[in-house]
This record gives structure tokens, sequence and C-alpha cells, in this order.
């Protein structure tokens, strides 16, 4: 099954989306240009893949793979400039305290303009035959996000904003061009969240292609027989109940994902002193072994 | 003995930290432990997960205080402990209806498109909102304390900094160009306002919104308000700087959450406020000592798993030491830091709140008998 040109991963806090992204951009760029990028400067995707955007700028990574921030400021500024043609008027206006009230006050147009961002790279990434990672916000913010374009095509009947609006909403529902990876941990609050996230995409945005990434899935270690010792056995015998937990927690979250219809990959709980490059390599391998299956 | 992380002089505590990290859990928490020494709390929460609701004895969530009931965590006479939602919609239009100089007024803003449809988008309204809803609570003096949780901050302090902002926005000379009549302060139009609000109007123009039009009524509606929210912009600003006030920031201890903490202290430092406490969530549990597995009678296979299993523990915990001795470099001068160990299991019932409230009341820090005042 073919991937969405565009990827785009949200989640809870603390469920790894920029290590997913950092693992997926590896996997996939061992045959696809791939262009890594993120939305708000945290460039924390980058930093994973081993290279420090400091929140801006492009960097090749190897010979397939490049990273990137987006900022919104950024779209806000090239669109000023292109509607202001007067350089000197529009580099002072953008420097104008005033100006940046405005603008918030317009609300969504910063949201509206990166979305469109999104869209033009994903084409590209389409004539290449490559594939866009975005390493996005968490999930409200992904939400509101996502449902600008509707929202502002709401507002406006007609008109080019009215067009655009329409164009973005065919780009987000259609699944050979946009599609969501939603991360999250084993934990409920995470689940819950996934599975609300889930919904609102397919429901209210009419985002087609929803999937999950169930991070963190420790792998069995102890027998049934086994576990039922662990009272027993003092405070090994809580960490081995901290052991099963994680696998129970796991169980209960693949049963309810597929439940729902989501489309589950898992990635290994990591038990390693760090997560760097290597573990983030290894990840991309599960990763690509779990799509192929696909 | 660790000294305890006293929180009974203060009226207010605020918590700040990023999505994920067990905010609310340890507001509640916080809210309850002081509860049970005998305080009437209020704990306004910003969307509390049905298992907290279900831990702290609440059905469903409302915007209204909730009383929750503490039989059988052992409380002290005066206890008492409400919850409430933070309904930032809600709170908006209550403030509207209380400072519009006019039904007119009232209802053009109330009826505006962009009040309608999109306000909660507009800067920190909705942090603006859970500010106003503080003010409200602190009025009330048969309240001993409030706790606090925020929203997940995008841009780590907006909550912090959000009656400042709406007080700027209104006073500026942003609202001069989107149309206030003369202006709060009756600034005139520069030229880059102008070239700006030439921008506004082609953009206008071009996406067919007619969307100024309303920007506008929005500004200008608020006009009449202005004083009534300076004079609340100006308590909750003082509120927050109130010695009584307690700002502390929940953490994890994930690396990728070590950035986002430095952020949050940064920030509040920018705008003249202190994080009083930094509180790491669910660490990890002690290691037990791995010499002692060999002294267990079981069979050898399940000794080779106990060993593996704590190998691989030992490495999230050696994980989870690096965070901690970079988060505790980063803490400043005086500032507690609280490390919350993780219960093994999600939070419940309220005897689980109140565990964690104890696991709360051990404090690593030098200075930390300055938290209590």
């Amino acid at each position: 099954m073919a991937l969405p040109r565009l990827i785009f991963i949200t989640g809870k806090g603390g469920t790894g989306k920029s290590t997913v992204a950092a693992a997926m951009a590896h996997a996939l760029a061992r045959s696809h240009p791939v262009l890594v990028a993120d939305l708000d400067q945290r460039t924390s995707a980058a930093r994973l893949l081993g290279t420090n955007l400091n929140g801006r700028g492009t960097a090749r990574i190897g010979k397939r793979l490049e990273v990137r921030a987006l900022s919104p400021r950024a779209e806000l500024e090239s669109f000023i400039e292109r509607i202001v043609p007067l350089k000197m008027v529009s580099r002072r206006m953008l420097r104008s305290r005033t100006f940046g009230y405005v603008t918030a006050a317009l609300p969504g147009l910063e949201a509206f303009l990166m979305l469109d961002r999104l869209r033009i790279l994903a084409g590209e990434a389409a004539r290449d035959d490559g594939y866009l990672v975005i390493d996005g916000p968490a999930t409200g913010t992904a939400l509101e996000l996502l449902s600008v374009a509707a929202g502002l095509g709401r507002l406006a009947p007609s008109g080019l904003l009215h067009r655009l609006a329409l164009e973005l909403e065919k780009f987000l529902g259609d699944p050979d061009s946009f599609g969501v990876v939603i991360t999250l941990s084993p934990e409920e609050a995470a689940l819950r969240e996934a599975l609300e996230t889930a919904a609102a995409l397919d429901e209210r945005m009419g985002i087609r292609r929803v999937g999950a990434i169930l991070n963190g899935v420790a792998g069995r270690l102890f027998s049934r027989a086994e576990a039922e010792l662990a009272g027993k056995l003092g405070e090994h015998g809580q960490l081995m109940a901290r052991r099963i937990e994680l696998g129970a927690l796991a169980e209960r979250a693949r049963r309810r994902l597929s439940g729902a219809g989501l489309s589950v990959i898992e990635l290994p709980m990591l038990f390693r002193t760090s997560l760097g490059r290597r573990e983030i390599f290894e990840l991309s391998q599960a990763l690509e072994a779990a799509l192929a299956r696909q | 003995m660790k000294p305890a992380l006293s929180l009974a002089g203060y009226r207010l505590i605020v918590c700040l930290g990023a999505g994920g990290v067990g905010k609310t859990t340890i507001a509640a928490a916080l809210a309850l432990g002081e509860a049970l020494n005998g305080r009437a709390v209020d704990v306004m929460t910003v969307d509390p997960a049905p298992r907290l609701l279900d831990a702290l004895g609440l059905d469903t969530d409302s915007t209204e205080p909730r009383h929750v009931e503490l039989n059988g965590v052992g409380h002290r006479p005066g206890a008492r402990l409400r919850v409430l939602k933070l309904d930032p919609k809600a709170t908006f239009d209550s403030l509207v209806e209380r400072y519009a100089p006019s039904a007119a007024a009232r209802d053009a803003i109330l009826q505006n498109r962009i009040y309608r449809n999109l306000s909660q988008a507009l800067t920190g309204v909705s942090d603006y909102m859970a500010m106003e809803k503080l003010l409200e609570l602190h009025a009330d003096r048969g309240t001993d304390l409030i706790v606090l949780d925020t929203p997940p901050a995008r841009h780590a302090i907006d909550f912090l900094d959000a009656p400042r902002r709406i007080l700027e926005l209104l006073n500026s000379r942003a609202a001069v160009l989107l149309g206030a009549s003369s202006g709060f302060l009756g600034q005139s139009l520069k030229l880059v306002d102008l070239a700006a609000r030439a921008v506004l109007k082609a953009f206008d123009r071009l996406t067919g919104l007619g969307l100024l039009a309303d920007v506008q009524g929005f500004v200008r509606g608020f006009e009449g308000m202005y004083q009534g929210f300076a004079e609340r912009a100006e308590r909750a600003q003082s509120l927050l700087r109130d010695p009584q006030c307690l700002i502390l920031i929940v953490t994890s201890s994930e690396a990728e959450r070590l950035s986002e903490t430095r952020a949050f202290i940064d920030s509040l430092r920018a705008i003249g406020l202190k994080a009083g406490a930094l509180i790491v969530n669910r660490t990890l549990p002690e290691m037990p000592s791995l010499a002692e597995i060999a002294k267990l009678k079981i069979a050898p296979g399940l000794k080779r798993k106990l060993r593996r299993n704590w190998n691989d523990f030992a490495a999230l915990k050696s994980r989870e030491a690096e965070s901690l001795s970079a988060l505790r470099a980063m803490i400043p001068h005086r500032a507690a830091l609280a490390v919350v160990p993780d219960l093994g299991r999600e939070p419940a019932r309220l005897v689980d709140l109140a565990a964690i409230a104890r696991r709360l009341s051990g404090v690593e820090s030098e200075d930390a008998g300055e938290l209590g005042i």
C-alpha cells in the first residue's frame, strides 16, 4: 500500500512525535527522497537525525534526506512581500509590533499560509516520487491548524480565499496526498487522546488517511506462571510487575485502536541509556519492516 | 529527612507545563493534599481526564465548582475541596455581559462573526479567560487556596502573560489601525500602520472575506469595556507577583522535555516572574539491589529474566538520572525540585491522589525551606 506524499505526525505530548518523524524519514529515505520539516522551530527531529538546525534553515543529512524548519512567521513574511512590492515598506511593516497584533487578530491567517505551503511542498514531493514527513504539533494544536481551511472557507463564501480553502480541503481529504499519523504511548490518557483525535480528523475534517503508531511497546519477558510469583519476589517482583503492566497496557491499546478501525504500527520500547542516532536507526528498521508488511 | 514542600503560606498555586506531563493530576493532588490539611481549596482544571474525575468521585466536569467527598482519606477539620472546569467561551460571554456599556454594545460583540466563530483563536483569549476566572475565585474570601491548572501552553507562558498582552492590544496602535474611533490613547497613524492597513484591505479584497470589518467591529466593541478590562488585567498581574503566589513548573524526565523546561524558566524570567518549584512527575522507582536476585529461591531461568529486567530498567533509570541532573542545573536560585515517583498505575481513586500528594511532600533542595512562607 502506497503511503501518502505528506505524512503529518501528531500526538499527545511525550508520545515520541519527533522520534517517530526521525525514524520514518530514515526508513523512507532508503528508497525515496525525503524532506522532514517541523512547524514550530523545535527542530527536534533534525536533532535526533544528528544535525542542529537551531530552529531555522535547511540541512542535507544524507543523499536523499533533508531537514527544514518551517515557520508561520516566514510564511507570513513571504506573503506580505508578495503583496507589498515596495521592499522598504514591507520590511518596516514586518518589524513593527503593531503589525504583529493585527495579523494575530486576523485569525487563522498564519496557519492558513502554512497549510498552503505544505500543500505546495507535497506537490513537489509527488513530482520527485518523494515524501514529506512533518514533525507536527501536539494534537490540540494540530486539530486547530488542520481545521483552519474549512473555517476560513466558511467565513469567505466566495473569492480567492474560498477557492484556496476548497483546494486545501481537497488536498487534506486525498488519501494519496495527505495522511496523519497519531503517535501514542500505551497509557490510558494517550490512548484516549489518540482515539478522540482520529475520530475528529475523520468526522469533522474529512481526512481519510489516519493511522497510529504505538510507541514504547515492551516485549513479553515473563510467562503467565512466572507472573503469578511477582507478589513473592519483593522489590524485584515489583519491577517484574511493572514490566508486565507495560505489556498489558500495550495489549489493551492495540485492541482498542484496531477496534476503532485504525491501522496500527508498533515500535518497541528501547531500554537504553540514551536515545540517539543508533536508536533512531533501529526504530527506522522496525518501521520499515512494519510498513512492508502492511 | 528531606524538607517538605510547604504550601501552607500560599493562597495561589499556578501549575505550568507542557501537555502530557501529568500537570492536571499534579494540580489535583496538590489541592487535595492542602485540603486534607484542613484548608478550603479550589482547583480549576482545563480538560480533566475521565479517570481523574473518577478519582475525585465526580461523574462529569462542570464549570461550576463541585465539592469532592473527602471521606476515607483522613482529612482535618475545615477541609474543603472544590473542582471546576474552565470554559473560556462562557467566561468571555459573562465578562462581555458585565462590562458592556449598553445592551447594544453587548449584542454587537456577542453577534460579531469573529467573536462567534473564532474568538478562541484570537491571541490569548482562552488564556486570558483562565486568568479572569481566577480573579473571580480569588475574590471569594472563604477560600484559602486556589490551585490553577493552566491550558497546555503553545508558547511557554502565554497564559501568565495574557493580561498584559490583551491590555497592550487594546491600548496599541493596532486598535487605532483596526478602527477604534480615536484610539484609547489618541495616537495617530504612522506610515507603517497605513501600509499595514492597506495590506489588510488588499488581503480582504483579494480573499473575499470582508473580515476586516468584523475585526474592526470587534475592537470597537471593546472600547467601552476598556476600563473594566484594564482593571481586571492589572489585578491579575499583581496577583501573580504576590509573595503568596507560587508558580511551579511540572515536567517529566524525558530528555525532550529538558529544553521545554528551560524555555519555561527563561520566559518566566523575561516577564519578571519566577518559577518557585520544579516538579518532575512520574520518575522511575528506586532500583533494588541486583545481588538480591541470587538469594531468591526460584528457577534459574526466572533469575536470568529478573536480571535482564533489572538491566533494562537500570538503563532507563540512568537515562532519567542524566535528565534530572540537567534539570537540577537549570532551576532558579532558591527554587525547589520535587520528584514524584510513578505510582505504577494511573490514579483511579482519591487515595491514589493522596499518595501522590504525600510523594510531593518529599522535596530535594537545600533551600526548600525557603518555600514555606
